[in-house]
C-alpha cells in the first residue's frame, strides 16, 4: 500500500470518525482531517498552508454571504411574497405549468448563489404554504422543495460545486451554462410533472387564497422590486455590455442590492436580518475554509496527484461505479472536492466541461442524503414535519431520475460536448 | 456577568489572532524581493514604469536591465517571470543576467515581468514560497510565486475577463494574468497597466527579438516547444534545426492569430519584434505530481509522471530520470543562443552578439549555481 493512500484512509477516517462519532459540523471535520494528512505526512502544523488553503474559495465564501444578506433582505420587504401570490394567479388553471414555475421560483436564490440551502429557507419558505393550500401533502411539498433546492444549486449561472471542482484541476468556470442547464433542466422539469400527476388535482384559486390568508398581501409598489432588478440585470451586464458596465464583482452587486432594498423597505430590521442570513451560511462557509484546506494539503502530500493518476488507470466499468457515490458523501461542496476533483481525471479523455456538470449534479444530490440531510432537514421544518427522513423517502424517484440523467450525461459526454461546442 | 460562549468567543479569538500573526510573518517574506547580481556587461538599469508612469509605485513596477555594447546592433529583450511558478523561465532570465557580455547590439532583460505574481503563492497548490541553489562557496534563495498577479493588488476577478480590444472571452481568473492581457491598457486593470508597459519598452526600445521564457506542466499540450508570431517563421525553424543538432528536440508552434492576450501573438501584432515564446516541461506544475514541495522543483522527478505515461491514456512529456531545473534552464539557454544565431544568419546586417552564456551541456554538466553570482 502505498503511503498517499495511508495518508487519504487517515484523512478520510478522521473525517467520518468527527462526523459521525464526535458530531462534528463538516466544515470543521475536513479541517482535522487535513490537518490529520499534515501530521502523518511529517509537517506538524503547516499554518501557511492552512491559511492559504482556507482562503482557497474567499471569493465564493463572500458571495454566499452577501447574497444571504440580499435574499433574506428581500424576503423580509415582502417581494418575495408577492411573486409567490402572483404566481399562483397567474397560473392556476394550469397546475402543470403552476408547479414547474414553483420549482423554477424555488431554484432561483441557489442559481444565484450556489447555495442549495438559501433555496428552501427564502422561497421553499414561501412556497410551501401555496403547495398546501393546493392540496399537495405535507411530504410531498417538502421533497418537492428540497429537490428544487438542488436543481437550484446545480443550474447556471453560479455553480459553486463546479467552482470547487473547477479549483482542483485548474479548470476555469466557463462554458457551463449549455450543461448544467442539460443535467439539471430535464430533472427538474420531470419533478415538476411527477408531483403534479401525483399530488395536485384542479386548483379552486378561491379555496387557495382563503388558505393563503396568512401571507402577506398588502400591495406594495414597484420600487420594492429595484433591488432584485438591478442584482439580476447589473449582473447580465457586467458580461454583455463589459465595456459599458463598471466591473463590481459579484459581492459588491448583491451588497449594493441590499442596501437598495434597505432604502426602498425602511422598515427591514437590517442587523437582525444580517445576523439570522449569517447564522444560516456560516455551516456553509465553514465547509469551504474546510475544503481549501483540505485540498491544499491532498496537493501538499501528494494525495492528489496519487489519486489522479490511480484514476487515470481504473477499468471503465468501476469508473461508473465511483461516480454513482457521489451523493453518499452527505454534502455537495465535500463530495465535489473529494471525489469530484480525482473523478474528472478518471473521465480524462472525454468533455472535462460536460463530466464535470455531470459529476456536479450526482454531488449535489448529497445535500439531501445522511447524516446532515441538510436540506431535508430545512424542507422538514417548512412543512412542520417532524422526521425529515420521510422527506428523503418520498424523494426517492426523483433523486434515481436525476441520478440517471447526470450517469447518462457522463457516459455520453464527448457526444454531448461535439454537439454543444 | 461572562457566559460560556463568551470564554468560548475569546478563546476562539486569542487563537485566530496567533494563526495570523504566525501566518502573516511567513506571507510577508514573499514580499522582500531576492537580490540579483548582474555581470560586468551591465551598462545601465532603470524601471518599468520610465515607460508608462501609470504603474510608478505600484507592485507591477520592475527592473529593467540594459547590456550595451556601444557597438551598433539589434535590440534583445528577454522576459523572465511572467508567471511566477514556472522557475526555469526565471532562472534562465537570472543567469544570463549574470553572465552575458554584449558584443555587439544591445540585450534588455525583465527577470521579474509580473512582479506581483512574486509576492504570494496560489491556494489550493500547496507551492513552496521559494527554492534555494547551492553556487559552492554559499547559496542563494529565489522565490517561487502565482501565475498571477497578487490578488491584493488586482481584485475582484470578473466571472468572465474580456480581453481588450479583440472581445475574446476567459475565465474571470485570467485577468490577472500578464499573458493574456497584452496589448494591456493605460485605463485599465492593473494587469493591463503592466503589459501596456511592456508593449511601450517594446516600441520605444525599437526591439528586434522578444523572448518570453515559460514552463508548463508535462500533460499540456504545448511542451518542450518554441511558440512564434508568424514574422519570425524563418527564423523559429533555422533555430530549430540548430537544436536538433545540439540533440535538443523543440516543437515550433505558430501563435494562432485568433487567441488573444499572448505575448507571442500581441507583441508579435503591435511592435516590431519578432515575437518568441519557449515552454520546457515542468513536474512541479502538473496536476499529477506528487508530493509538492521545494525538491520538485529543483529535481523535477516523479514517479506520478512515469507511471501516467506509462498508462498512455495522455500524452505525457516528461522523462524517466525526470526535469531537473538546471535542464529545463538549460533548455531556455540554449534556445535564447540559437535564436539569435538564426537571426544574425537572416540579418547579416543588424546582427547581436553575446558571449559569457551557459548552453544547456554547460548547466546540465555544471548545475545552476556555477552560473550565479555570489554578489
Amino acid at each position: 500500500m502505498s503511503f498517499e493512500l495511508i495518508i487519504l484512509l487517515l484523512m478520510l477516517a478522521s473525517f467520518a470518525l468527527s462526523v459521525f462519532v464526535l458530531k462534528m459540523p463538516a466544515g470543521v471535520s475536513l479541517i482535522i482531517a487535513a490537518l490529520v494528512g499534515a501530521l502523518v505526512d511529517g509537517h506538524g502544523i503547516p499554518v501557511s498552508h492552512l491559511v492559504e488553503g482556507g482562503f482557497g474559495f474567499m471569493e465564493a465564501i463572500l458571495i454566499i454571504a452577501t447574497a444571504m444578506i440580499f435574499m433574506k433582505i428581500m424576503e423580509a420587504s415582502g417581494v418575495l411574497t408577492q411573486i409567490s401570490l402572483g404566481i399562483i394567479k397567474a397560473f392556476h388553471k394550469k397546475p402543470t405549468i403552476l408547479i414547474i414555475v414553483i420549482i423554477l421560483f424555488i431554484m432561483f436564490p441557489g442559481m444565484l448563489t450556489g447555495l442549495s440551502s438559501t433555496c428552501v429557507l427564502t422561497t421553499g419558505v414561501l412556497v410551501a404554504p401555496i403547495l398546501l393550500a393546493i392540496g399537495v401533502p405535507r411530504l410531498a411539498a417538502g421533497s418537492l422543495i428540497a429537490m428544487a433546492a438542488v436543481f437550484g444549486e446545480v443550474a447556471p449561472p453560479i455553480s459553486i460545486p463546479v467552482m470547487i471542482i473547477g479549483g482542483g484541476v485548474d479548470m476555469p468556470y466557463i462554458g457551463f451554462t449549455v450543461p448544467l442547464l442539460l443535467v439539471s433542466l430535464p430533472a427538474a422539469l420531470f419533478t415538476a410533472i411527477y408531483f403534479r400527476i401525483k399530488f395536485v388535482k384542479k386548483i379552486d384559486i378561491e379555496e387557495v387564497l382563503k388558505k393563503l390568508s396568512s401571507l402577506d398581501k398588502k400591495k406594495r409598489g414597484f420600487v420594492v422590486y429595484i433591488p432584485l432588478i438591478f442584482v439580476i440585470f447589473y449582473m447580465i451586464g457586467e458580461i454583455v455590455f463589459h465595456d459599458y458596465v463598471l466591473h463590481l464583482g459579484v459581492p459588491l452587486i448583491f451588497t449594493i442590492g441590499a442596501i437598495l432594498g434597505i432604502i426602498f423597505s425602511p422598515k427591514t430590521p437590517l442587523i437582525k436580518v444580517s445576523r439570522e442570513a449569517l447564522r444560516m451560511a456560516l455551516p456553509v462557509i465553514v465547509i469551504l475554509v474546510g475544503v481549501g484546506m483540505f485540498l491544499q494539503i491532498l496537493t501538499l502530500t501528494g494525495v492528489r496527484g496519487y489519486l489522479a493518476v490511480s484514476a487515470l488507470q481504473l477499468p471503465d466499468a468501476v469508473k461508473y461505479m465511483a461516480a454513482s457515490l457521489m451523493p453518499f458523501m452527505g454534502s455537495a461542496y465535500a463530495s465535489a472536492s473529494v471525489i469530484g476533483v480525482p473523478l474528472v481525471y478518471v473521465f480524462i479523455g472525454k468533455s472535462a466541461i460536460v463530466v464535470t456538470a455531470s459529476l456536479v449534479m450526482m454531488a449535489s444530490l448529497g445535500d439531501l442524503m445522511p447524516p446532515p440531510s441538510l436540506l431535508c432537514a430545512y424542507a422538514a421544518q417548512t412543512v412542520q414535519e417532524e422526521n425529515h427522513f420521510k422527506i428523503l423517502k418520498q424523494s426517492l424517484i426523483p433523486i434515481a431520475f436525476s441520478m440517471i440523467t447526470a450517469l447518462i450525461v457522463l457516459i455520453f459526454a464527448e457526444e454531448i460536448s461535439s454537439f454543444i461546442f | 456577568m461572562i457566559k460560556k460562549h463568551h470564554i468560548s468567543a475569546f478563546i476562539i479569538v486569542v487563537f485566530t489572532v496567533l494563526i495570523a500573526i504566525i501566518a502573516s510573518a511567513e506571507f510577508r517574506k514573499q514580499k522582500i524581493p531576492e537580490a540579483l547580481y548582474p555581470s560586468k556587461g551591465l551598462s545601465s538599469k532603470g524601471m518599468l514604469s520610465d515607460y508608462f508612469a501609470g504603474i510608478k509605485d505600484t507592485n507591477g513596477d520592475t527592473e529593467v536591465y540594459f547590456f550595451d555594447s556601444g557597438k551598433p546592433g539589434a535590440t534583445v529583450f528577454l522576459a523572465g517571470g511572467t508567471h511566477p511558478n514556472e522557475p526555469a523561465g526565471y532562472m534562465a532570465s537570472v543567469v544570463i543576467l549574470e553572465n552575458l557580455i554584449p558584443e555587439k547590439g544591445r540585450v534588455i532583460i525583465i527577470p521579474r515581468l509580473n512582479n506581483s505574481g512574486f509576492t504570494c503563492t496560489d491556494p489550493m497548490e500547496a507551492y513552496p514560497h521559494g527554492f534555494t541553489i547551492e553556487t559552492g562557496t554559499t547559496s542563494r534563495r529565489f522565490r517561487f510565486g502565482s501565475r498571477g498577479a497578487n490578488p491584493l493588488d488586482q481584485w475582484p476577478d470578473p466571472l468572465v475577463y474580456v480581453h481588450k480590444p479583440s472581445g475574446q472571452q476567459y475565465s474571470g481568473l485570467e485577468s490577472r494574468n500578464l499573458n493574456r492581457s497584452y496589448p494591456g491598457d493605460p485605463d485599465g486593470t492593473f494587469t493591463e497597466k503592466v503589459a501596456f508597459a511592456i508593449i511601450q519598452l517594446l516600441k520605444e526600445e525599437n526591439v528586434d527579438i522578444a523572448y518570453d521564457l515559460h514552463e508548463a506542466a508535462p500533460e499540456i499540450p504545448i511542451i518542450n516547444a518554441i511558440v512564434y508570431h508568424e514574422k519570425a517563421e524563418d527564423i523559429t525553424m533555422y533555430s530549430i534545426l540548430e537544436l536538433e543538432m545540439e540533440g535538443l528536440q523543440y516543437a515550433p508552434e505558430l501563435s494562432p492569430k485568433n487567441f488573444h492576450g499572448l505575448s507571442h501573438r500581441e507583441w508579435g501584432d503591435y511592435t516590431q519584434a519578432y515575437a518568441f515564446l519557449m515552454e520546457t516541461s515542468s513536474p512541479v506544475q502538473g496536476r499529477l505530481r506528487g508530493k509538492t514541495n521545494e525538491e520538485l522543483v529543483l529535481k523535477g522527478l516523479s514517479k506520478n509522471y512515469k507511471t501516467a505515461k506509462e498508462t498512455e491514456a495522455l500524452r505525457i512529456v516528461y522523462r524517466d530520470e525526470g526535469e531537473p531545473l538546471e535542464h529545463r534552464v538549460g533548455r531556455h539557454m540554449s534556445g535564447f543562443l540559437a535564436i539569435i544565431d538564426s537571426y544574425n544568419e537572416l540579418n547579416p546586417e543588424k546582427q547581436v552578439k553575446v558571449s559569457g552564456l551557459p548552453d544547456h551541456s554547460d548547466l546540465v554538466e555544471n548545475g545552476i549555481g556555477k552560473y550565479l553570482n555570489n554578489k
